[in-house]
């Protein structure tokens, strides 16, 4: 009986958000006092496809950044955390690693601008790019290093015994037996860079329009239709990802 | 050799992940004498000397303090209530699989939603004024953009209790506490004592470095507070852009001060309490 009351309140808690926002992107000429939208339309929904919005590129834009973070930062930090297994300063390179990943992502975005505005890249995809790296990719590091233990070493010291090329012992040995590390900083990564906004919305100056810059620009204009239906759009890669691996969202300390 | 890593690349990274976090922490130290920036007109300790008479930066690191200090204490408290007193719903049925969905949620998502159910025009405004309770906008508290950060407070636990708790139920499970708790009842100890004695320290003592930098994640928190805040208190990270972000640029020393200020404060903060957890970890 408690167990169900718990589980209720819980459920309540935390699916009403959802609830919330479904009712404000389909609710038409929804003002107070009412408690229901008076009418229901798909008018903000179809904006997604309208020339009016940029919302379908907003989402295109966030995918591809994203996307991108997550497989640079997990491709470099599976070779920069063998790498810093190797080094005879590994110890140092750990702690190293987390400094950016200590700061607040926009304290690190406000550090760092006046030599994104010296490279040219303020205002950027590229610089935000740099920035959303600068903390993904240590993460990554951290996250993976794990994975190179003498064990690992050894596996693929027994590989080039056998005959393997480095390139071999790196598709055939290595790549298969840290797959689920792998996997999880892919998700973990993409997750760093699809939730953020401080970051690129500092270095990128309002500029690079991804989904989080959106919704933050349709609540300052007020449009909590638009507001709504981009963040469902921004709930949903993250849904898929629960589905597809529970265990790779549960963001641990690496 | 396609796999075989040079030196360069650790160089490279050690650039990125070090030159360029504290390249900016030496330019903004630079900026606030009056070395960089685009008005740098010479060696200058004014703006170090005014912020003993600028509260601002001051009034910004209390609020945020008080603010994460609030969301701290209330997120591990509800989470340990939950690992502790409902952990026979965590290890079977669908409680746990409910917990993994606020970590779905980005924290401008958060912030919008408490938004639109908080306000005074809000839902939840709606609803008490349809049931009676209220008769004006004015009628239903202020929980959002309110003095004590209510709204703040409400999203960030909203956001953090959760995934705290999962984190605990782990530590739970490595730990084999369940094994401790048979152990201590057939010692004599009552379930409240293996609570107290034996689960709480060493769920807390596990945890406390995730906890710290959970900690800093709130002090340093902006998406939220800036939807959910107030002009004035403000939170250290929105202070700090709005002060950047000024069009006078005869201001960007002193907010080059409190960048430097306030990051430096934070590293020297976190290196001290992984110290201390450190010496007193399990």
């Amino acid at each position: 009986m408690r167990s169900n009351l718990l589980l209720g309140t819980l459920a309540v808690l935390f699916f009403v958000p959802f609830v919330l926002l479904a009712l404000l992107a389909v609710g038409e000429g929804w003002r107070f006092p009412a408690a229901l939208p008076p009418a229901y339309s798909l008018a903000a929904v179809r904006g997604l496809l309208g020339p009016g919005t940029d919302l379908l590129a907003g989402l295109g834009r966030s995918l591809l950044l994203a996307g991108t973070v997550a497989v640079v930062a997990t491709a470099g930090g599976f070779g920069l955390a063998r790498a810093i297994a190797r080094s005879a300063w590994a110890r140092h390179w750990e702690v190293a690693s987390y400094l950016p990943y200590a700061l607040p992502p926009v304290l690190l975005a406000v550090l760092i601008q006046p030599f994104i505005i010296r490279l040219h890249l303020s205002g950027s995809v590229g610089g935000v790019l740099l920035g959303l790296l600068l903390m993904a990719l240590p993460f990554a590091t951290l996250l993976l290093r794990s994975f190179w233990t003498r064990q690992a070493t050894e596996y693929e010291q027994l590989a080039r015994t056998l005959g393997c090329t480095p390139g071999q012992a790196l598709r055939q040995v290595l790549l298969p037996l840290a797959w689920p590390l792998l996997r999880t900083a892919l998700f973990q990564t993409f997750l760093l860079a699809w939730f953020d906004f401080g970051l690129t919305n500092v270095l990128s100056v309002g500029k690079v329009r991804t989904l989080t810059v959106q919704v933050f620009a349709y609540v300052g204009e007020a449009n909590a239709p638009l507001a709504a239906v981009a963040s469902l759009l921004l709930l949903l890669p993250p849904a898929l990802l629960l589905r597809l691996n529970r265990a790779a969202l549960l963001r641990k300390n690496p | 050799m396609p796999f075989r890593l040079p030196k360069l690349l650790l160089g490279s990274y050690g650039l990125l992940v070090v030159g360029l976090p504290l390249a900016g922490l030496a330019y903004a130290l630079l900026g606030s004498v009056g070395l960089a920036g685009p008005l740098a007109a010479g060696c200058t300790g004014r703006y170090w000397l005014a912020l003993g008479h600028d509260t601002s930066l001051l009034y910004a690191a209390l609020y945020s303090a008080a603010v994460a200090g609030a969301v701290l204490l209330l997120s591990v408290g509800l989470a340990l209530a939950l690992v502790l007193g409902a952990q026979a719903s965590l290890r079977r049925g669908p409680l746990l699989g409910l917990l993994y969905v606020p970590l779905l949620m980005p924290t401008l998502v958060m912030a919008f939603y408490l938004f639109q159910l908080l306000s005074r025009a809000g839902w939840l405004a709606r609803v008490s004024y349809q049931a009676g309770l209220t008769g004006r906008l004015e009628d239903f508290p202020e929980l959002v953009q309110d003095a004590a950060g209510v709204g703040i407070v409400l999203a960030q636990v909203l956001l953090t209790f959760p995934f705290l708790a999962l984190l605990f139920q782990a530590i739970y499970q490595e730990s084999r506490l369940d094994d401790y708790y048979q152990l201590t009842r057939t010692l004599g100890a009552s379930a409240g004592q293996f609570r107290r004695r034996v689960a709480l320290p060493l769920l807390l003592r596990r945890a406390a470095p995730t906890l710290l930098l959970s900690a800093v994640a709130t002090l340093g928190a902006y998406d939220i507070p800036l939807l959910l805040g107030r002009p004035y208190p403000q939170m250290l990270s929105v202070y700090l852009t709005t002060r950047l972000q000024r069009f006078d640029l005869r201001e960007l020393p002193a907010a080059y001060l409190a960048g430097f200020v306030v990051a430096g404060g934070l590293l020297v903060l976190l290196v001290l309490a992984l110290r201390t957890i450190r010496r007193h970890a399990l």
